[in-house]
């Protein structure tokens, strides 16, 4: 069993990105080591570069001072690292031994497998763990929580002498967090080295022996457990230096008539969502990832269903079946994922920015490429797109670029847009671009567009916003003027219960 | 950071003239690509047959069997840009062709039963549309279900016999030559008028999808059901007329192939069933939806037919060509591989 693993000088960096830099530090035998930070602090980069997934740009991993090189998952494996993500790496069809033991299933002399002794060796692995599981139960008739027991068995019955976990508890209920921190419990006195990554405070006290705090791609500091506290941990996650950005930014003061008005709205994942937005308004939400902010945006505009609820949207209440009925009312959606549900990546930039207004540019029954060209060329200039052609295909320009794009396609003449709901605008883009983001995101507030701004950098919703609403768990915990917020009295709105 | 390379914000600078050399080009161009190596498989059997591949009456043996070929490959490509699929066009144009020769036979006026083997077709159409939007089942699976149904419905029409066509308009129609004329030794023997029919609906579709609102959605709808939901298009309802339109050209097809033979018979256009797809690939367009256009699935069409005719002029088996044939497919999509590779490379 290996006693140290040790970071040293880790870099990553994406496309305009970057995501981690000179990261070094150790983490133990038979101890717990949080790693905490901001969401796109770094922290599931470095898991993934952990778990052969992404190769560091440099810097070394080594286990017992011998260095790492693998290529691909199975040699970290084959390292002794196991990560246990979010996302189950389970077959659901297959029973739980047969997941437990994937690739050594024990043979007969015939060459088949030999369920007697699958089944005996599973068995004891579970026995082990005290776990009320059945090991010819097939995994996906087992709740989430049961899930994750068959990934940490995995782990455990190939011998992981490395396992990390990320954010193991976020869709476990309490009595299933306890089993959880058992499990942890077990495997640290064994010896193992745990990583946690977790955004919950309470846990991290609970169970971890030593804190990483990362920040920007940067390690911030490392601080032992039992020495800390919540309110030091919530100031080393916090204050991004962005120099002037901020100060310079030319804001909209005059404030319109409500544009949208939204009344104990609730849907499978939302509970009581109250809020007003007025004309001229950025309105940021901040939260944790999965605290429901996407869907707030998403009920609105008719892409979710509503169980109950009013949204009234210009002095009329709306029910939108589908996006297209928002659209047509006047309301636009940047989505969270440019690349998934923003843009069409092999189509061209002017193809792209009429998306919505296909309708209005027709001339007779054909499109009308000259209205088209002109359209997309004005807002190549009004957003400052680099591309060197409007028939650019849109995988080939950068992140930034490809946002401004979207931006284009809901703000030129023929849109008639009055609410925008932009969903985390500003994710895997270059810090200049960042900046000439808000300045637009505030010049679009000027022309008296009511905007949504949901991010998950609480440095930009607090500058950006003129207000800020908080959501943690489906809820609206806070609904602050910007004046009144803080990072520190956010953060703790999104994070503690 | 790529930004500072592309130019300064917010000008347009004409497009880099990178100095590409024809190789370069050809394998950018997937069309341009297919056209070359039409002209090499036209060469090659125009000198292996001692010319007897460009004679013009081969030429116009080719434009015979392309006409049916060219139908069904119009309704599958655009179905295929909107990223779905449709196995089930063969089928479905043999039920159309022998549902047409029964009803003639029934005594059904030539206009209504026209009307009703239309009918059939688009209602095939619909079960599809239905199957994958309604049932959430793959294209793949659905047609393939469906295409089994048409087939067994074709069979219980023909019970094995084989139903002849009289009607004079639809005898036309199969053999009729358009543009013949002769000057002094020279005679031109014309062109097919279904041929002609068929070359025309391709140009209208290829019109339609880079000209119109509907052409355009195809693409969207292809290139990001997501994106494209999100921004007011109705992907149901496109692949629900997708999937009628391409019925329709099935049907089209199956109407061509009964009036050149001057019958339906149950075989129909089993061997052609595939032909729509295969040409649509090797015209560039992509399994996956939202790209390739209706110029290249004719280069694509002009590459298959040509091949296989000039192998049957020059009397090879057909155990050969069909190897040859999926050997022709392999290498299309090998050349697509590198081509992807060489684009991915400017990119980076």
């Amino acid at each position: 069993m290996s006693d140290i693993l040790q970071f040293t000088g880790i870099s990553k960096s994406y496309p305009g990105v970057k995501a981690l830099q000179d990261i070094s530090f150790s983490a133990k035998a038979g101890r717990v080591l949080a790693l905490l930070g901001e969401n796109g602090a770094g922290k599931s980069t470095l898991l993934k570069i952990l778990s052969g997934d992404v190769r560091a740009d440099t810097g070394d991993i080594t286990i017992d001072g011998e260095k790492q090189t693998y290529s691909s998952p199975y040699d970290a494996i084959q390292a002794g690292i196991s990560v246990i993500y979010q996302e189950r790496q389970l077959v659901p069809s297959l029973s739980v031994m047969e997941n437990v033991f994937p690739g050594a299933l024990p043979k007969t002399k015939l060459g088949t497998i030999d369920r007697r002794t699958l089944r005996r060796e599973t068995k004891a692995v579970i026995e082990k763990f005290g776990l009320p599981i059945d090991p010819d139960e097939p995994v996906g008739r087992l709740s989430v929580a049961y899930q994750q027991m068959v990934e940490i068995m995995k782990a455990y019955r190939r011998d992981a002498r490395i396992i990390a976990f990320d954010e193991p508890t976020a869709p476990l209920a309490e009595a299933e967090i306890a089993i959880l921190f058992k499990l942890i419990q077990q495997l640290k006195e064994e010896g193992r080295i745990i990583i946690y990554v977790s955004h919950r405070m309470a846990e991290i006290f609970q169970v971890t022996d030593d804190i990483v705090v990362l920040k920007d791609g940067k390690l911030v500091k490392t601080l032992t457990t039992c020495e800390t506290n919540e309110h030091e941990l919530i100031q080393a996650m916090i204050g991004r230096d962005l120099g002037d950005t901020y100060a310079n930014l030319k804001r909209n003061d005059k404030l319109g008539d409500v544009v949208l008005e939204v009344k104990d709205l609730c849907t499978d994942m939302l509970h009581d969502i109250n809020f007003t937005l007025r004309a001229g308004e950025v309105l940021g939400f901040a939260g944790l990832i999965g605290a429901g902010r996407t869907e707030v945006a998403r009920a609105i505009f008719g892409a979710d269903p509503i169980t109950s609820g009013e949204i009234i949207f210009e002095g009329k209440t709306v029910k939108f079946k589908e996006p297209k009925d928002a659209i047509k009312a006047g309301m636009a959606l940047c989505p969270e994922d440019r690349k998934d549900q923003g843009l069409l990546l092999q189509r061209t930039i002017r193809e792209n920015t009429t998306m919505p207004i296909l309708k209005k540019i027709r001339r007779g029954p054909f499109l009308d490429h000259h209205l088209e060209n002109t359209l997309t060329h004005e807002s190549v200039k009004k957003y400052t797109i680099r591309t060197p052609s409007i028939n650019k295909i849109t995988r080939e320009l950068s992140g930034g670029n490809q946002q401004k794009v979207i931006l284009g396609r809901w703000t030129n003449a023929k849109n008639s847009t009055k609410l925008l709901i932009l969903d985390e605008p500003t994710k895997g883009i270059d810090v200049g671009t960042k900046a000439e983001i808000y300045q637009m995101v505030c010049d679009l507030a000027k022309t008296g567009l009511a905007i949504i701004f949901i991010s998950s950098e609480l440095t930009e919703v607090l500058n950006v916003s003129d207000r800020i609403i908080v959501m943690r768990s489906g809820h609206i915990t806070w609904d602050i003027p910007r004046e009144e917020a803080t990072e520190e009295n956010v953060l703790e709105h999104a994070m503690l219960v | 950071m790529s930004d500072q390379s592309q130019g300064s914000p917010g000008t347009l600078q004409p497009e880099a003239k990178q100095r590409q050399s024809f190789l370069v080009l050809l394998i950018r161009k997937r069309t341009l690509m297919m056209l070359f190596l039409f002209v090499i498989i036209i060469a090659v059997f125009a000198i292996r047959t001692d010319g007897r591949m460009i004679d013009m009456r081969n030429i116009m043996q080719i434009l015979n069997m392309m006409a049916v070929s060219t139908f069904l490959t119009q309704g599958v490509a655009l179905l295929m840009i909107s990223g779905k699929l449709d196995l089930s066009t063969g089928a479905n144009g043999t039920l159309c062709g022998m549902f047409l020769a029964y009803v003639l036979r029934a005594g059904v006026p030539l206009i209504p039963a026209i009307l009703m083997a239309l009918a059939v077709g688009a209602l095939v159409g619909v079960v599809n549309a239905a199957l994958v939007n309604e049932l959430n089942m793959a294209p793949f699976i659905a047609t393939l279900a469906t295409s089994l149904i048409a087939t067994g419905f074709v069979i219980l029409i023909a019970q094995n016999r084989i139903i002849p066509i009289r009607h004079p308009v639809l005898i036309d129609y199969g053999s009729y030559m358009l543009f013949r004329f002769n000057v002094g030794e020279f005679s031109f023997p014309g062109v097919p008028v279904s041929a002609f029919l068929a070359f025309c609906f391709m140009a209208i579709i290829g019109v339609l999808l880079h000209k119109t609102k509907f052409g355009r959605q195809t693409y969207l709808v292809g290139g990001n059901p997501q994106a494209a939901m999100l921004s007011g298009i109705n992907p149901k309802k496109m692949s629900y007329i997708l999937f009628i339109i391409c019925g329709l050209f099935s049907s089209i097809a199956g109407i061509t192939l009964v009036s050149r033979l001057q019958s339906a018979n149950m075989q129909g256009l089993v061997a052609q069933r595939f032909q729509g797809i295969t040409a649509a690939v090797l015209g560039g367009i992509s399994l996956g939806g939202g790209t390739g256009g209706m110029a290249g699935a004719f280069v694509g069409l002009l590459v298959l037919n040509t091949f296989s005719n000039g192998m049957t002029v020059q009397g090879t088996g057909p155990g050969w060509q069909h190897i040859a044939s999926g050997g022709l497919l392999i290498f299309a999509l090998t050349l697509e591989y590198f081509q992807r590779r060489q684009n991915e490379k400017i990119v980076a």
